[in-house]
């Protein structure tokens, strides 16, 4: 006697969101399955990969990484090498000079540093800001309306955030709008209410739930992303049913773990191995968990990762 | 667990204004009511066309087009005592967003519709009474294991039968409302759905004080196992707290503004 | 899980014969459920539902236990239901085939360190046969005297039993077939050790559990290893699911699934995500060829979290944590022993680079603020601890830094303990590194 399997396909399911447009557009959600059980009902959009720089280059990152972007040295060249990256459908942008307390770069400087990217780049360009609300949203403002017509992803519209860069991202210059949240669904569901009543369509906005590194409190990211996955699709509650998008290197690349040099820990082996290792967990977990697209930062995790996914379609 | 049932009452032929536009064909004042009720929050409308032994059948098929046409395939429940105009309005029926309900059947007179929404692959509601009131509910239980044996034996799905315990009128008698509660928490146990018209509690009582204990009465129910009811969608008290509860259950998640959901 | 009675009446003959002494199957169901009559009074019962009423009464997943170590016997499908059992276990395949397979059973060990009060470490060893059994035995004998817990990856019975005369029973015999299996269970019955099913596809595996639970054998681990990732995934979901789902008890076994086989994965670090994936659902084993620091610590850490009680939040151990080379010379801070905000701060504190005792208090498990409201961190809590911990004799150091969170201790601390600088904080972890630095 075979084995009986009664495939889990739901009634609801997950909204469509497309990026950037043209053939190197990608389109994120449209499943009525729990994440990856493509065995249940075809995922006709599966999760896919972006990868990050900042408008300060790499400089920032381990030098693992840097060693990729060798011979890039203005932001465009920087651009189009981490486009070029295998296994990549998107490209994250992170004001991270804009911050305040750093190098506080000028609005103006950010914009020019998106247009850069974004005339170095054919794929799609997801941004986010430096931490500081007040900067954040004033600059997303400027760079929403400097790529007008490039239907780009602003992340983010926090709680204390949302009005504003709904109304300037969204409305004014038709771009999707990402709900961030930290870990708390009650919020991540609030968010998606309080910007649909600024007017975005429900089909214009992406998820940031938030996330941890694997290891590091990872267990309420999981809950978390169940009971969305769950409300989502066995509920219908389509105030839940946004597409969801994880940054997993930055705090992937920002644990321990990642962070000594193999000088400090000779037992732990190369660091370039622990980080790529840490970011590679971290997503794959994501994914199992429910996010439609991951954002990562060396290209080694990029391929990987987009590998993984190929495998289970 | 699944979100609250409102199953939308207010197209039924009792109304004047129903019965003129059901006479005559004409949309307007049906399509208003089902579109006010569904804006509300009703998760069905229940189509009440009174007996119709003359054209119940065209009456019906006539409702059900037009309703599930102009508001989106929005599921039904077919009320009437005209089991050939059930008949004929399942089979103009859209199943996109819910199966149809036979309201209903009972362990008396009524019981063949039972074989009718089994064959029509609907949902039943069984009234728990055969001639009237039930006296307890030992007679209550006896009713539904006869109706849910029924039901089983022709290979449907136990949820798919919705029983109503019949809610009872407070002013006349006050001293049943806690065996109608007792019975909604013993269905509930075994797993199976309920319903009812709810708005028979308060009957007879000042319009204002009638929300208020329609309300309470539907907490105390649904905190007994209640899965859905027959209500006046339009009454937002009572709306606010079916939507309370269903937080309160967890069947839907928190968010503040989850009242306006 | 008991049955409720309209289950129990899906069972019934239906004939409502009253021989029972109830009027209708229904109501005999009904009474069967509430323990108020026992099924035995219904003489029409099928042999098949009753076998299945038998079969109700038992848990939904088997408990398989291959000496010290405790797989499957899970309840639910998501933490947040109620909370995960039996982790994720992790084993290194070693092939006679393999030049190198010594070196790969001797390197098996190097990971090795604890996190959080659990030892991080390479459960078993799985040692796989081809077709050299002197190499296969001596590869066994060495697994055993390195003691480490065995996999014996095995299809031939002959083979197999000598294994198991070196190894005794609390290994995995990984090897029945649909070809093999009467022989095979017949050694692993001997043995007394628990026999891996194999297969092609989801139904051969599960029609040769069947086969074998029809011998009398549910000693059992379903291997879903199967020509591909996908097909592997998907039989590692299916089988949990109709298991705690469905009350499919065939399918209620722990699962092993070997990712070492370069179809599967390029390289070790698509071995990674592999292992994530049957970490977080549903592989009860996962097999891989090797196992790194790199790729331990985010998969150890992954699996921690993920398996940690819902209801019970992680907790660090009491004391004191000597970061960025502190000596009794450096500054104190203080924190909870909330996992989470340990690993919080003591991360943000090692970026840093600042020197720093770490003191953590018996906090309840809260984190900082909730342990405040509940009484588990307060003035005279931390001077308690810093007296029971015999902190004035360990660390010279008298300047104290408390969570910002807390500010309102400052008052009633620097009474409590007047030899010591009390510092205010930042209110948020990512505060730190600026506020030691500017120390």
């Amino acid at each position: 006697m075979p084995f009986k399997s009664s495939p889990q396909k739901f009634n609801a399911a997950i909204n469509t969101v497309e990026i950037g447009s043209g053939d190197k557009k990608i389109v994120l959600g449209g499943e009525c399955v729990y994440p990856l059980y493509a065995f249940d009902a075809p995922i006709e959009n599966k999760p896919v990969v972006g990868i990050e720089i900042t408008d300060l280059g790499v400089e920032t990152f381990a030098d693992c990484i840097k060693e990729y972007y060798a011979g890039a040295t203005t932001l465009g060249e920087i651009a189009a090498k981490a486009a070029a990256a295998e296994g990549a459908s998107f490209v994250t942008l992170t004001f991270e000079g804009a911050d305040p307390i750093g190098e506080n770069k000028s609005v103006e400087e950010c914009v020019a540093a998106a247009k850069e990217v974004a005339d170095a780049i054919d794929l799609p360009l997801v941004i986010c800001g430096c931490g500081n609300n007040e900067k954040d949203v004033e600059l997303f403002n400027a760079v929403s309306g400097a790529l007008e017509g490039k239907n780009i992803l602003v992340m983010s519209a926090k709680e204390d955030t949302y009005k504003t860069v709904a109304a300037s991202a969204g409305l004014a210059y038709g771009h999707k709008v990402g709900a961030e949240s930290a870990v708390d669904i009650n919020l991540a569901k609030q968010l998606n209410v309080l910007i649909g009543q600024v007017g975005v369509n429900a089909a214009n906005i992406v998820m940031n739930v938030g996330t941890a590194a694997a290891g590091y409190g990872f267990e309420y990211v999981v809950s978390a992303m169940d009971r969305i996955e769950a409300a989502a699709l066995s509920q219908n509650d389509n105030m839940l049913q946004m597409p969801i998008i994880t940054p997993v290197g930055s705090q992937a690349w920002g644990v321990k773990e990642s962070l000594v040099s193999e000088a400090d820990m000779p037992a732990w082996g190369p660091q370039e191995d622990r980080g790529v290792n840490m970011e590679v967990c971290t997503a794959a977990a994501c994914l199992a968990s429910g996010s439609n697209a991951v954002i990562l930062r060396h290209p080694k995790s990029v391929a990987t990762v987009a590998a993984f996914i190929d495998a289970l379609m | 667990m699944a979100k609250f049932i409102t199953i939308g009452e207010r197209i039924h032929c009792i109304s004047p204004v129903i019965k003129e536009a059901m006479a005559t064909r004409n949309p307007e004042p049906i399509l208003k009511r089902a579109k006010e009720q569904i804006a509300a929050g009703a998760t069905y409308i229940d189509v009440n066309i009174g007996p119709a032994e003359s054209d119940g059948e065209d009456l019906m098929k006539w409702a059900v087009q037009l309703i599930q046409s102009e508001c989106n395939n929005i599921p039904l429940a077919l009320d009437t005592a005209n089991q050939k105009a059930i008949e004929a309005g399942i089979s103009v029926y859209n199943r996109t967003n819910g199966k149809p309900i036979v309201n209903s059947a009972d362990a008396g007179d009524r019981i063949s519709n039972i074989n009718l929404a089994a064959d029509n692959d609907a949902i039943v509601i069984a009234l728990l009474s055969k001639d009237g009131i039930p006296k307890d509910n030992d007679e209550r239980m006896l009713y539904c294991q006869e109706m849910l044996e029924m039901w089983m034996m022709l290979g449907q799905d136990p949820t798919d039968i919705w029983f109503d315990p019949l809610f009872l009128v407070i002013k006349g008698m006050q001293d049943k409302q806690l065996d109608v509660l007792a019975a909604i928490k013993d269905i509930s146990d075994m797993g199976l759905n309920t319903t009812g018209g709810l708005s028979n509690v308060s009957n007879g009582m000042p319009k204002h004080i009638r929300p208020i204990v329609d309300s309470n009465m539907l907490a105390m129910a649904m905190m007994c196992g209640f899965t859905s009811a027959i209500v006046n969608p339009c009454d937002t008290r009572l709306m606010e707290t079916v939507k309370s509860c269903d937080i309160i259950k967890n069947n839907f998640l928190y968010a503040d503004s989850f009242l306006e959901m | 899980m008991a049955l409720t009675g309209i289950e129990i009446f899906k069972l019934t003959p239906k004939k409502n014969c009253k021989e029972c002494g109830v009027p209708t199957c229904m109501a005999f169901a009904m009474k069967v459920a509430q323990g108020a009559v026992t099924v035995d009074k219904c003489p029409y019962f099928s042999d098949e539902a009753l076998a299945k009423l038998s079969e109700a009464t038992q848990p939904p997943m088997k408990t398989i236990t291959v000496g010290e170590y405790k797989l499957g016997g899970e309840t639910v499908l998501y933490r947040h239901e109620k909370t995960f059992v039996s982790k994720t276990l992790y084993a290194v395949k070693v092939c006679e085939k393999d030049p190198n397979c010594e070196e790969a059973l001797a390197n098996m060990g190097n990971v090795d360190y604890e996190r959080i009060g659990e030892r991080m470490y390479v459960e078993f060893a799985y040692v796989n046969y081809v077709d050299n059994k002197e190499k296969f035995l001596e590869l066994v004998t060495k697994a055993k005297e390195a003691g480490k817990t065995i996999i014996l990856g095995c299809k031939c019975p002959e083979v197999a039993k000598e294994a198991l005369a070196i190894t005794g029973k609390d290994v995995i015999l990984n090897g029945a077939t649909a070809e093999n299996y009467a022989a095979m269970n017949e050694v692993a019955t001997a043995a007394g050790c628990v026999l891996g099913v194999r297969g092609e596809n989801i139904d051969e595996l599960y029609d040769t559990v069947a086969a074998l639970e029809a011998a009398g054998n549910k000693n059992l681990v379903i291997d879903v290893t199967l020509p591909t990732i996908k097909e592997a995934f998907a039989a590692a979901v299916q089988l949990r699911r109709a298991a705690l789902k469905e009350e499919n008890r065939t399918a209620g076994y722990p699962t092993i699934v070997d990712i070492s086989n370069p179809k599967y994965a390029a390289d070790a670090t698509m071995q990674e995500a592999l292992a994530t994936l049957f970490t977080m659902k549903y592989g009860s084993i996962v097999v891989m060829s090797g196992m790194s620091y790199a790729q331990a610590l985010p998969l150890y850490g992954l699996r921690q979290n993920v398996y940690t009680d819902p209801q019970k939040p992680m907790r660090v151990e009491p004391g004191i944590y000597e970061l960025n080379g502190a000596t009794p010379d450096s500054v104190c801070a203080l924190t909870v022993d909330f996992a989470l905000s340990y690993f919080t701060i003591s991360g943000e504190i090692e970026r840093s680079g600042v020197p720093c005792n770490l003191l953590i208090p018996d906090a309840g498990g809260y984190s900082v603020l909730t342990a405040w409201a509940a009484g588990k961190l307060g003035a005279g809590s931390i001077a308690k601890f810093i007296e029971e911990a015999d902190i004035e004799n360990k660390i010279n150091n008298r300047t104290l830094i408390i969570p910002g969170k807390v500010a309102v201790l400052k008052g009633e601390m620097q009474e409590k303990l007047p030899n010591w600088n009390i510092v205010v904080g930042p209110n948020e972890a990512v505060q730190v590194v600026k506020f030691l630095r500017d120390l």
